[in-house]
Formats: C-alpha cells, structure tokens, sequence
C-alpha cells in the first residue's frame, strides 16, 4: 500500500470511540481471570472459555461498526427561528447501506443531550427524529453535531461516531407582541385603506350571502334591489408604511441591545402583518422599503446579523420621509 | 412468540445448559440436576408465589440470609472441596434469581451465573458432552445477549420498565445464529493459537480414579476375573496412518503393562524390582531401547483412562516414548510408568513387533536366570507334564511354542472360576478344572517353563481391544485385561500367549453410531482438552511446510506475460463482461430493493428539468410540485406515482399490462420534460422522495 493510499484510506476510516459498559468491565474482568486461571492449571476447557469471550468480544465489534458504519444523520432545521422561543427541530437518521440493516442505534445531538432510539433501520431506510429547541442568542445557529452511538449486539461496548454539524440556521431576534403603548402610538396615526378584502371601514365589494356571514354586514338596500340577501366586504386597512430607525451603535450595553433589536422585530413583524411597508435604517445596516413576507425574511435578517463590533460603516443618510404615510418609528440601541 | 417470552425461554436455556455442565462435572449428583431442572422449570410460572412474597417486606432478603448462612456452614464444613460447596451456592443464587426476577436486569445475572457454572464444571471434565454444553451455551447465550440488550435498550429510550420493543424476534434470531457462528469460528481459532504457556500448578480438586486390581506389584490369581467382566474403557490407542497399513490385522497384537517375576504358589509379584528414573532427552523423548531391525516399528498414541494405575502401556518391545512429563520410572522387567495416575494422560510409544524371528542375543547373568526361574515348592506332576508335552523339542523356542500350544488346544477358557480342592492353583488346573481364566494359563506356562530350566516372567497387560476404522484407533475395556508369558529364548525375550481367549473376538462388532461417538470423544480429548504447546509448534510447522510446498508447486505468476496475448486480451475481457454483468445484476436488485427501476428513471428525467425530491418530501407531494411547475408532466408523473406506491409499499407485483403502461408513461415524461432540459445530470438525481 502506497503512503497515498495509506493515508486516503485513514482520513476515509470514521473516527470511532469505544468504551466498555458496567456488563463489558464485567466481561473483559471474566476473561482476565479466566486467562489466569488457564495459565495456572493449564486446563484447556478455560482456554476454550477464554477463546469464547474473547471470540464474542470480536463479534460484538463488528457488529456494533456495521450497526452504525454509513449512518448518516441530516438535520431538517425550521426556515424560521426566534430567540427564546421553543421549536420543532428534526433531523432525517439515514442508513446509506445498501441492504445490510442497522440495529439499535441511539442518535444524540451534541451538547442538547436530545436523543432517540432507532431500534431498527433498513439498508437504505429514513426515519425522522425531531426534538425541541431554544436558541438562545438570534445570529447564526447550527446544531453542534450528532453522535451516533449503539450498544449492539451484547451491551458490552458503547461504540460511537461523532457527526460533524452540517447545516445552519439564522435565530431571529425575540418577537413578542408589541407594547401597548406602541400599539396606541401606530393606532394613533390611523390607517389607509388597502385595496383588497378584509376587515377595515371601506366597502370593497357586494356579494350574496352565505351561510356565517355576519347579519351586521347585510346590505339591506341592495337586497331590496336584487330580491336576495347581500352582504358587504370590507376593505382591509393598512397601517401605515413605517421606517425603523436603529438608534445608536448598541456597543455599550447588549442586554439593552438586544431589546432594541427584539422591539425592532417586533414592531416590524406586527407593521408587515398589518399590510404596511417597513423599510429598515441603521448603523451598518439598511433594508429598502418593502413589504410582504420577503420583506419580513430580510428585516428580520438584518436584524439578526446586526453586529454592533462590525467596522462602523457611515450611516446612509436617509432622506425624511417625503411621503406623509411614511412615519418613522425609532428604536434605541444604547 | 413475543420478545420477552424469548428472552425468558432463552435464559431458561441457559440455565438448564449451566445444569447440564455441573452435572458433566460431577459437582451436582443426578437426583440433583433433575430436582434444580425442575424447579428452573417451575420458575416459569411461579409469578404469583413471587408477588406473595415481595409483599411481605423483609422475607425475600430473609431467605437470601438463611441461604448464605447454610452456603457458609457448606462451605466452611461439609463440602468434600471448595468447589463443591461454590458449587451449590451457584446453583441456589440460579434457582433464586429465576424464581425472584422482578426486573429484565435480573435476566442477565441468570446468564452470568450459567457461565460460572460451565467455569466451575471446566477442570472436572474431559468427556465430549461439555463440547454440546458449550455449543449451546454458546448460541443461546448469543441470543439471549440480544434480545436482553434490545430490552434494555428499549427501557431506556422509554424510561418504561414494561416498554413495548420492536418486532425484532426473527432478525434477532437468524443475526444471533450468524454471530454465534463467526463467533465459534474466531474461538476456534484463538483456542488454537494462544499460545500454552501454563503448567498445571493450582489443582483445585483432584479425582479419586477407580482403583483396579490386577496391575499391582502383587497379583493374587484370580483377580482379573473381577475386571474381565467391567466394560469400562481403559484406554484408547490410536494408530496414525502412516504408521501400518491396517493394525487390525497384525497378528498378536497386545498393549503390555507390568511384568510379574515371584510365584509364591498363590499369586505372582515383583520380588526384586530395580527401578531407574529416566529424564527426558533433549529430543523431548524417552529412549527406552534400540532397534534391532527384527520386526516393524508401531507407532501408539495412547489415551489412558485414569483407572488407578500408573503403568504405561504400549505394544512390546517398547523403543521411544513421548510424554508430558520430565522423567519417568523404568523397572528392570521392561515396566513404564509416569506419576499421573489421577488424570487422563496421553502419550506417544514407538515399539518394535515381534516377528518371530531368532535373535541370538547375549544370555542372562546368574543372577537374573536364577529370578525368573524361581518357584515355590511344586509338585512333581507339573515337571512330568512339561517334560512330557516337550519330549523330542529341540531348543527352548521349540519347547515353549509347544507348551503353549498344548495349553491353547487341550484347556478351556473360562470366567467361572472356583477352587474345589486345596491342590496349588496350577496343580488344580492343570488336572483338576482344565479351565480358567488368561491368568491361569499364564501362571501355569511360566511355571512349566520354569521347571524346565527356561527363564518366564508373566506379564500382565490388555490385549488390543476394539478397532474403531473411522478414528484409526483400538478402544481398549477393562475387560481387555489380559496376561501372557515372556520367556527368555534364544538370547531375548519372546512373548507366548497360551490363552485361547487372545484368538476370540469379544462379542460382536460395535454399532457403527458408537464408533462415530467415541472416535469424536477421542477427537475431543486429542484436539481440545489435550491440546498442547507441542502440538501447536508441530502445527505451526506443518502450515509453513505446506506453505513451502504450494510455494514450490505453484505456477510462477509472472509466466502470465508469455501467453498469447490475444489469450491475455480475451480473459481481460471475460473478466470485464463478468463484473459488469454482476454490477448490473446487483444495481437491479438493489433498486428492486429500495427504489423501483422505472421511478428512479423518471427521477432523472425530471432531474435534468431540475427537479428533484427535496428533504422529507413524498413522492405525492413532489408530483403535485412538479404539477405546478411544468403542468405537461402531471399526468405521466401521476400515473407513475401511484406504481411507484403500489410496488414499494404494495404485496401485489405489477402485471404485464401495468408494466408496459409504465414504459409508455417514463417515455412520455421523459418527451415532454425534453423541450426544458439542458440540466446536467445530478447524483441527488435518484434521491427516492420521503417514504
């Protein structure tokens, strides 16, 4: 064998741990003596017993390798994350062997101490574990990796191999509902009609009753007209369009930095809900005017890389908003 | 058959297995093993006494007290040994863990118990039956190691004591088989290997053998009528092959033990025995005397039953002997023997046969003439016999052959045997019985030679026994036992067999069963109880010399090069064709296995449009996604989608009809996926969807 292939063939050799169970101490103990105890009587009967529980112990290490040999665990991760908050995380268990089957696999995720057992899984088999999450920064989020581990076949040895993490997740900054007093501050401003269904004060359309609309919205006029019960549909109000202003550079205190970037998701969260444009401005940071649920990935992104130590890039001086229903809200950082 | 119901018949097995080994041993009597069998038995239903006596607290460890104080007292006072009395307490923490299991764990303790039980029975045994309470230990333990871990296992992921387990009842049995053999197979090999290094220097208990009469320094006449009688074995005596053609047919074959030089008118004995103490040559062999190229050489590997005696036995006259042992005793009558008598032995003898040949040798010194011409006071009826029987003889060969004849053809061989008068026992056999046993025609040939002057010593031995053909080797009874004459003819000694009993086959041919039992018991004892350090050097070179001689024998592989090439290029491409068959064969299989041949086409089909099953999609979901994005493709895909389910996760196959709408369905999409494509193939292409 050439050093090349040598060496292809070591970095192609999974990295194992092995540790002996309560039951293998007791095995590899049993056989130590016994050993003595052949060599002092010479008796073969306690070669043949030795020879056995050595033979089992060779046995249960191929076994247990090709239990876990190809397994492959591969993280299912939410598109949406938020600090804080509890989630459904999975991961798909794979067994990329062709047919040899795998028995008695239990996959943990590092660091969490989440696991599962996986009694059986067929030559080329899924099975989808999941568990709960809570990340506890927003920024960039992985799970710390797997270890796939069995005791197969005998319990003697604990056989283990560490997956590296192989995918990653943004951790949105903390949304909560937003304060009441902001509540009333946006609802002060008041809102403009959109132009499509739902539950504003402008008529959107007229439509024949159906059964479940509200009695209050039956338009009794044009009933009258028509010889049939019809309703009206409400236009749907927009708040109106917002810019979140990030206030200082958030390098002096991080609690009160995260909190100004948890009421800057929020109240961007609750604005794009309600139908308006958010457009984002701060240190380093700058989201364009949009709307809709791209807006919301991109706000919120921003938000959760906002890294208050990056090189600080001259605020973009924006201009004031010329538009009257563009207001700007501003969220201090510290 | 449930997992847990395994698992309990499996440690049952293992229990009654441990039994079984103790019984082996002899640690356990039979009444015993039948009692413990039974009440191991009976734990199989005992769950309501268990829960009776769990609820009243404090009786259970009461009873674990009074147990090992009883154990105590047994160990301490009335076990014959030690091992005896672990013994026992083994076989009451068995009894007790069975009938008082209250968790999967307690399982596993029964397991470890049954090992020490085969561990306790290890030293006392030889027989072949523990081979079968190995095996079985071997695969029951397997599986009930499985099935406990999979409980176990299946607990802890629950937290649940009474956790349900998979369905894993036949994948675990057929896997715990497997390993039970690849297990046996590295056993194997290892017991072969580790190297023996170890002396016999803890004997934990010996075994008192049988003591037999008939082989002792003094022999009352008579005596072997008690052990002719005793089928028991003695000993066994294997032949190898190349040593003789067929041993079976050489005439006069017997396995001598003790010569006897004193007759005192009752019994023969050894008056005057020179014995020497002889250490082993650097050879690792005993030389015991040289050849003299008068008959052929017979090559003995002996088994020896320990049945009191510390005599070797070996076919007459007796060259070399190979022992595990630093020295042996030598008398000056030709006698072995090895202080071993307590355990089986194994030796290898070579002797040189008689053939009856002359052989002018030097004659005896006064001395020893004087010794084997003793003889008590004796009447003169048995000199005028001798002398009547030999008139006319020429020599002493002569006179011997025709005494021995005359006792062969004019007296009967018998077992029964009874004194009337109170004649010498000779005289009355000679004119009174005219019958008895190898003993008398013995005594009564040595005392006739004697009386005419020629030196006789009566041996005392067995004759060749049994010849079991598919073990090569003689199975030699007690019953066996047999003596004959020596005498000192023409300047050696020369065996004369005057019992008629030596040319009559005992009863009737073995069962051809029996001969296979015993040659595997021998096989047993030869290859694994009696395996040695010697015999591992001797294998280890007989594997180099035959690796030398393939090495020779072998064709040279570079001589490959000076084939025709067109040969060289037609075998490459055999080859090639050969393992691109089998690849395509195994891929079939393979995606017979997990994804069917005609979807995984139309994955790559749409794999080129750059659509691909993604991460816990199912095959429905990706069809309706592929809908969406390229409409023309619904219906093909639809229609492959529901085969694709039918055969992966369906009992019925497809029919011919079904399978050839298939085709027509992979090659429309694959037609209207066309106009889009430009994708390069992926690997993830085949990725099946979520199933």
């Amino acid at each position: 064998m050439t050093s090349g292939r040598r060496v292809g063939w070591w970095l192609a050799w999974p990295r194992r741990t092995l540790w002996p169970t309560r039951d293998g101490w007791w095995c590899l103990g049993a056989a130590l003596g016994l050993g003595f105890a052949a060599i002092n009587t010479g008796n073969n009967l306690f070669y043949l017993l030795v020879s056995m529980l050595l033979g089992l112990i060779i046995v249960s290490g191929v076994l247990s390798e090709q239990s876990i040999r190809r397994v492959r665990v591969e993280p299912a991760l939410p598109a949406e994350l938020f600090a804080g908050q509890a989630a459904l995380v999975a991961a798909r268990v794979v067994n990329r062997k062709r047919w040899r089957t795998s028995y008695s696999i239990t996959v943990e995720v590092l660091g969490g101490g989440h696991r599962a057992y996986l009694a059986k899984l067929e030559g080329g088999g899924a099975r989808l574990v999941t568990w709960q999450e809570t990340p506890r920064a927003r920024g960039r989020w992985r799970v710390a990796g797997f270890k796939v581990a069995t005791r197969f076949p005998f319990g003697l040895f604990v056989k283990a191999a560490q997956l590296p993490p192989s995918a990653e997740v943004l951790v949105y900054p903390a949304v909560s509902p937003i304060s009441a007093d902001r509540r009333r501050e946006l609802a002060g401003t008041g809102g403009a009609p959109a132009p499509r269904r739902g539950r504003g004060h402008g008529l959107h359309n007229l439509r024949e009753y159906r059964f479940g609309d509200d009695p209050r919205l039956i338009h009794w006029r044009s009933s009258a007209k028509s010889a049939a019960l019809m309703v009206r549909e409400l236009e749907a109000d927009a708040g109106l369009d917002a810019r979140l202003v990030l206030e200082g550079t958030g390098r002096g205190d991080p609690e009160r930095l995260e909190r100004g970037l948890a009421e800057a998701a929020s109240l961007a969260v609750h604005l794009l809900e309600k139908g308006a444009a958010v457009e984002l401005v701060g240190p380093g940071v700058h989201v364009p005017l949009g709307s809709g649920l791209a807006q919301r990935t991109r706000v919120l992104a921003a938000l959760a890389l906002f890294d208050p130590g990056a090189p600080a890039e001259p605020t973009r001086v924006v201009p004031p908003p010329s538009d009257a229903r563009l207001r700007e809200l501003r969220v201090p950082l510290g | 058959m449930s997992h847990f119901v395994a698992l309990r018949l499996a440690t049952l097995l293992l229990a009654c297995d441990g039994l079984a080994a103790l019984e082996l041993a002899g640690l356990v009597s039979d009444a015993g093993t039948v009692a413990a069998a039974l009440a191991a038995l009976a734990t199989w239903w005992n769950e309501p006494l268990r829960d009776r006596v769990n609820a009243v607290p404090g009786l259970a460890r009461g009873f674990v007290l009074v147990a090992a104080l009883a154990s105590a007292v047994d160990l301490g006072y009335l076990a014959a040994s030690m091992l005896d009395g672990l013994a026992r307490l083994l076989l009451f923490l068995l009894l007790y863990r069975l009938a008082m299991r209250n968790a999967v764990r307690d399982l596993r303790d029964v397991a470890f118990l049954a090992f020490f039980m085969l561990v306790a029975a290890a030293p006392f045994t030889f027989g072949v039956g523990y081979l079968f309470v190995f095996l079985v230990f071997l695969v029951a333990g397997t599986w009930m190691l499985m099935l406990y871990h999979i409980a176990v296992e299946s607990e802890r992921a629950t937290a649940r004591p009474d956790a349900p387990v998979a369905g894993l009842g036949r994948d675990l049995l057929g896997l715990s088989l497997g390993a039970s053999v690849a297990t046996l197979a590295i056993t194997g090999a290892l017991f072969f290997v580790i190297p023996r290094i170890g002396q016999a220097a803890l004997t934990l208990r010996t075994h008192t053998p049988r003591m037999v009469t008939g082989f002792s320094e003094r022999v009352e006449l008579g005596s072997f009528g008690q052990i002719e009688t005793d089928g028991a074995i003695a000993m066994r005596v294997r032949i190898p092959e190349q040593a003789v053609g067929e041993p079976d047919r050489l005439p006069g074959l017997r396995w001598r033990g003790v010569a006897l030089d004193t007759y005192d008118g009752r019994a023969w004995s050894v008056a005057r025995r020179e014995r020497s103490e002889l250490w082993r040559s650097p050879t690792g062999e005993f030389e015991l005397g040289r050849f003299q190229a008068m008959g052929p050489v017979l090559i003995q590997e002996v088994y020896l039953e320990p049945f009191g005696t510390d005599i070797l036995f070996a076919a007459p006259r007796l060259l070399h002997l190979s022992v595990r042992a630093n020295a042996i005793v030598v008398d000056d009558a030709g006698g072995v023997s090895v202080q071993n008598a307590a355990a089986r032995f194994r030796y290898i003898a070579q002797s040189e046969l008689e053939s009856g040949a002359s052989w002018s040798g030097e004659p005896l010194d006064g001395e020893t003439r004087a010794r084997f011409l003793q003889l008590p006071p004796l009447s003169a009826a048995v000199r005028a016999l001798a002398r009547e029987v030999t008139a006319g003889t020429r020599g002493a060969r002569e006179a011997a052959a025709v005494l021995t004849a005359h006792l062969s053809g004019r007296y009967r061989y018998s077992l029964a045997l009874r004194r009337t008068t109170t004649l010498d026992p000779v005289e009355e056999f000679l004119f009174v019985q005219r019958s008895g046993n190898c003993e008398y025609f013995a005594a009564a040939l040595a005392v006739m030679l004697r009386s005419l002057d020629i030196p006789a010593r009566v041996v005392n031995g067995f004759q060749r026994g049994e010849w079991n053909p598919y073990g090569r080797y003689f199975i030699v009874r007690l019953l066996d036992a047999h003596s004959w004459v020596e005498a000192y003819v023409d300047g050696a000694w020369a065996t004369f067999d005057p019992s008629p009993r030596g040319s009559v086959e005992p009863g009737g041919p073995p069962a051809a069963v029996a001969l296979y039992l015993d040659a595997l018991r021998v096989r047993w004892y030869r290859y694994v109880v009696g395996w040695s350090l010697q015999d591992q050097v001797l294998a280890a070179v007989r594997l180099h010399q035959a690796a030398l001689a393939w090495r020779l024998s072998a064709p040279d592989l570079r001589a490959w090069r000076a084939l025709p090439r067109g040969l060289v290029m037609l075998a490459a491409l055999v080859a090639l064709l050969a393992v691109l068959l089998a690849s395509r064969r195994r891929g079939a299989a393979d995606a017979r296995a997990a994804l069917p041949t005609f979807y995984a086409r139309a994955l790559r089909t749409l794999a080129r449009r750059g659509l691909r099953p993604g991460d816990g999609e199912t095959a429905r979901e990706f069809a309706q996604r592929v809908e969406a994005a390229v409409p023309p493709c619904a219906e093909p895909l639809a229609r492959l989608t529901t085969a694709y389910e039918q055969v992966r996760f369906g009992i019925r196959p497809l029919t011919t009809e079904e399978a050839t709408m298939i085709e027509r369905s992979v090659l429309e999409l694959r037609s209207r996926v066309a106009p889009f494509s430009g994708h390069p193939r992926s690997a993830a292409a085949s990725r099946p969807p979520l199933q």
